[in-house]
């Protein structure tokens, strides 16, 4: 049994943000199977992602251990863009 | 840094842990501790290797976020540990004991030994082993090549 990967997602960002309110995760079907993406306030996405990508390297390691085979494929947005 | 924000610290992290479990529906346990001037928290029990992954990179991404977690409510930049299923403790016997040869193997040639690439924490337990027994020792090479190398008394 997989975890429910959107709310890892959900609980690994919105631990880290100031805004744990606007965090957003939605599971999107692609080609190239399952997409997350996770959107969070615009003053926070620097933050996600990190010096480097380190802190999105981080959150897409743990979800994707959780994750089983095949891994978490996640795309990070602010709020303001349009789907 | 004192011992009651070491405390705060790791009550964050456990927090912020448990809910992770909770989500993911593992079962582990939530100890804390403090060693030294650094908060530690581990998960135990529970099949947990899923926490861990291969050459701990799991953990290691985990405990980032545990310090980005505590530094969002503390306003304090974190050095706080995390061991998952023991894992750490196990590599930093390992780390001992390769120490301990390695010192063993300088003091008898009488030249300098250079160990395998690791990371800064795990150069820090073997740096720690080789002053202990007399020796000097120092990192070389950068980045994912650094490493450390234990001197020949001079």
């Amino acid at each position: 049994m997989g975890a429910p990967l959107d709310e890892v997602i959900e609980h690994l960002v919105a631990g880290i943000v100031d805004h744990p309110d606007d965090v957003d995760v939605r599971a999107k079907s692609t080609q190239r199977g399952e997409l997350f993406e996770v959107r969070v306030n615009p003053a926070d996405l620097g933050k996600v992602i990190g010096r480097q990508g380190r802190t999105a390297t981080a959150i897409r390691t743990v979800a994707s251990a959780l994750a089983g085979r095949g891994g978490a494929r996640i795309d990070f947005v602010d709020v303001d863009r349009r789907r | 840094m004192s011992q009651d924000k070491l405390i705060r610290e790791g009550d964050v992290a456990a927090d912020f842990l448990e809910g992770l479990l909770d989500i993911a529906d593992l079962d582990g346990d939530i100890d804390m501790d403090v060693d030294g001037d650094r908060a530690s928290v581990s998960v135990v029990g529970g099949d947990l290797r899923s926490l861990v992954g291969r050459d701990g990179e799991v953990l290691d991404a985990l405990q980032e976020l545990c310090r980005l977690a505590v530094y969002r409510e503390t306003g304090e930049r974190s050095r706080l540990m995390l061991d998952v299923d023991g894992h750490r403790a196990a590599r930093r016997a390992e780390l001992v004991k390769l120490a301990e040869e390695a010192v063993a193997q300088v003091k008898e040639s009488g030249e300098r030994v250079a160990l395998a690439p690791m990371s800064p924490f795990e150069r820090k337990v073997v740096h720690d082993v080789v002053a202990e027994a007399g020796l000097g020792s120092e990192s070389e090479g950068l980045e994912a090549s650094r490493h450390v190398v234990v001197l020949p008394a001079s």
